[in-house]
């Protein structure tokens, strides 16, 4: 007996909500095999037998409509679970119905959750749910996944069934032929039939809410949409702040007593810096993005439980269809405004693998938070401030450019003609946010990203402490400063001399990086490595000796072409790690990576010599 | 006439679906089957249709809404 359970629902069953309430922390995340589509796998003990859960992934229904509904059809058949648990909404149960009678054909052993009862029992829905068991043959529980009480009833419910399982009495006559529509009318009066009686459902009149009816209005609702989201990201950055702060500290608590310890054990300077300075400031780095990440979360996760984001996917559809794109997308681009790992992790509400590395590619070209701390600083040493405004008027309307570019190159493969789907959803009625699951929804989250960032950042900084490490203190004396100044000749056709590749280089790593990377190659204050980690985040560097130094030796063109090169470079490492793990495709990455790089060199060069004819 | 000619807040019947298997799965799927009761709920310019079916509020997408034919009741 291996008591696996599978898990089965529409979007907006609240499948999610079961799987990570009954396994916690307790989940695998991996692939199925040769699929890019991502595997949920994660277990629970309950009377000291362990079970294993699988999210199974997928859409509306069963039928083979993306990679995702065919491995779920697969998995069933093949009798990899022992119990499927169907959820489906209870305030709409005719519709949500439609999955158990997909399932119905598979013939295997099931338990039914009437998920959201308390959204039914708000809108004065009876049901009878002991006359639909009778009819349906298998166990139906009614159910709200967001409470945490009613866990135990289905975990034991779950055990019963897994010892002597029940099927579906009865299967919808599907008419031979292979015609779909008949195929789903079957369907449908095969759910009426199993209804009769169990609920009572007309077609009344629907009359939209107030707050609906502003937001869903084409020009009122999308700026209602864009102040909601701004208010969220404020909402966000003070949730995110105090996590920062308490991080912050730990470079200071730390740094020197590691140092004094290691000295007095005549330790060799080399470790005493690894030990002194990366560590401690990797861990604050760490702490720093996993804190922005919860915040990004926390923020998204909530206006998404509400019903907000599919009102948002509904007013931004027809502007991203443009795209290749459809609404849902919306939500993951202006997350990206925040942070482009949490934007790359919202990615996940797409319907298929395509569409979802393909806005994964969109995302990376919206300039994160962090790019406006470098861009009006570097401008400003170089031009005066209206001058400054038309550098970032100029850098947000290439920003629509690229994402236009983004879709064209890669949108023909990953989303061809004949899988173009236009956006199909319900637009579920507000709830009530459920904060407890929200709360952990995000604190996994980010506890995922810090773990990893963790791993990441110390691997990337070891690395480039060896290139930048030079033994005299001395920028002079570093490998990067002799592989720099050789490769110069190639790199002045973009307009960058070494220094500025320097920070063209350190903005694929982090952006927070890049203006202490300036003060350490310009001023030569410190050592870079030093810079990388110190002067970003604690250190205020002196923007005016920076500006004098930098305008000494580099010409306004090359400054504009270093902004151009800088923004629209990969967005940090671990927003490179994580579209890899959300992908689950090395060469999708590799190659959108490559894509940004060569996309911002050949902006930068192209922008450097009309500037230079100008300027 | 097609479901996209529709003014808000009118009743109607689903009349055909055109469109190959793969949107016929999807949009079946989600509950928009022929001969199937539903209200208009709006109906903006270059926005998806917003229609009200089997208890939910369903958005389709525009291009997508002009391939259902409907009659009013």
């Amino acid at each position: 007996m291996k008591n696996a359970i599978a898990l089965l629902g529409q979007p907006n069953s609240g499948k999610s909500t079961v799987y990570n309430a009954l396994t916690g922390s307790r989940q695998h995340v991996g692939n199925w095999p040769g699929k890019t589509v991502e595997k949920n796998d994660g277990f629970y003990t309950y009377n000291g037998t362990r079970y294993t859960v699988t999210d199974l992934p997928g859409s509306y229904g069963l039928s083979g409509n993306s990679d995702e509904e065919i491995i779920t059809a697969d998995f069933i058949k093949a009798d990899q679970a022992d119990l499927v648990c169907i959820l489906v909404d209870a305030s709409q149960l005719e519709r949500s119905m439609y999955m158990v009678a997909e399932f119905a054909q598979l013939n295997k052993p099931a338990v039914l959750l009437l998920n959201m009862m308390d959204v039914a029992k708000a809108q004065k829905k009876e049901i009878d749910h002991k006359l639909l068991q009778k009819r349906l043959g298998i166990p139906v529980l009614p159910f709200t996944a967001a409470e945490s009480k009613g866990y135990d009833e289905l975990k034991a419910l779950l055990a019963k069934e897994l010892v002597s399982p029940h099927k579906l009495a009865s299967v919808p006559e599907i008419p031979a032929g292979g015609d779909v529509q008949a195929e789903s009318e079957a369907k449908y009066r095969w759910i009426r039939s199993a209804l009769a009686g169990v609920t009572h459902s007309e077609q009344k009149h629907f009359e939209l809410s107030k707050r609906d009816k502003r937001l869903l209005s084409p020009i009122r609702g999308k700026f209602a949409c864009f102040g909601t989201i701004l208010v969220g990201f404020l909402a966000a950055m003070i949730i995110c702040f105090p996590l920062m702060g308490i991080g912050s500290m730990i470079p200071q608590i730390l740094n020197k007593p590691i140092a004094d310890l290691l000295n007095g054990w005549n330790v060799h300077p080399w470790l005493v810096s690894i030990f002194s300075i990366i560590l401690p400031n990797t861990l604050y780095f760490c702490i720093a993005m996993s804190g922005f990440v919860f915040g990004v979360n926390l923020v998204f996760g909530y206006l998404e439980e509400i019903g907000f984001l599919a009102r948002a996917a509904y007013q931004f559809d027809g502007l991203l269809s443009g795209l290749g794109l459809q609404g849902k997308a919306i939500c993951p681009i202006l997350m990206g405004f925040g942070c482009t790992i949490g934007g790359t992790c919202g990615t996940r509400v797409m319907d298929n693998w395509g569409q979802r590395m393909l806005t994964m590619a969109v995302v990376w070209a919206v300039p994160c938070a962090s790019i406006w701390t470098i861009i009006p600083v570097v401008s400003s040493m170089f031009f005066k401030p209206w001058q400054t405004m038309l550098v970032i008027l100029g850098i947000l309307l290439y920003v629509v450019l690229l994402m236009t570019i983004v879709s064209k190159v890669f949108g023909r493969t990953l989303v061809p003609g004949s899988s173009r789907s236009g956006m199909i959803m319900e637009l579920p009625p507000y709830h009530k946010p459920h904060w407890k699951h929200i709360l952990k929804e995000a604190f996994l989250k980010a506890w995922d990203i810090f773990k990893r960032a963790l791993r990441t950042v110390t691997l990337i900084s070891l690395l480039f402490w060896a290139f930048s490490y030079s033994g005299t203190g001395n920028v002079a004396d570093s490998l990067l400063y002799k592989v720099g100044t050789a490769i110069e000749p190639v790199t002045r056709i973009f307009g960058l001399g070494w220094r500025t590749f320097m920070g063209f280089l350190s903005s694929a790593f982090a952006k927070e990086a890049v203006l202490g990377v300036l003060n350490a190659v310009f001023v030569g204050e410190g050592t870079v490595l030093d810079a990388t980690f110190r002067s970003a985040f604690n250190v205020a560097t002196d923007n005016a000796v920076l500006g004098q130094a930098m305008s000494n030796v580099v010409s306004k063109a090359e400054a504009l072409a270093f902004m151009c090169a800088c923004t629209f470079n990969i967005p940090c490492v671990m927003a490179l790690s994580t579209t890899y793990r959300e992908s689950h495709s090395l060469k999708w990455t590799a190659r959108i990576a490559a894509f940004y790089v060569c996309g911002a060199l050949i902006l930068a060069c192209i922008v450097y010599h009309i500037a230079a004819l100008f300027l | 006439m097609r479901l996209t000619e529709m003014k808000p807040d009118q009743n109607g019947l689903i009349q055909r679906i055109g469109g190959d298997a793969h949107f016929l799965k999807r949009i079946t799927a989600i509950g928009v089957t022929e001969g199937t009761e539903f209200q208009t709920v709006r109906n903006d310019k270059k926005m998806p249709m917003l229609i009200y079916m089997r208890e939910t509020l369903i958005a389709i997408n525009r291009a997508d809404a002009e391939r259902i034919e409907v009659e009013t009741i």
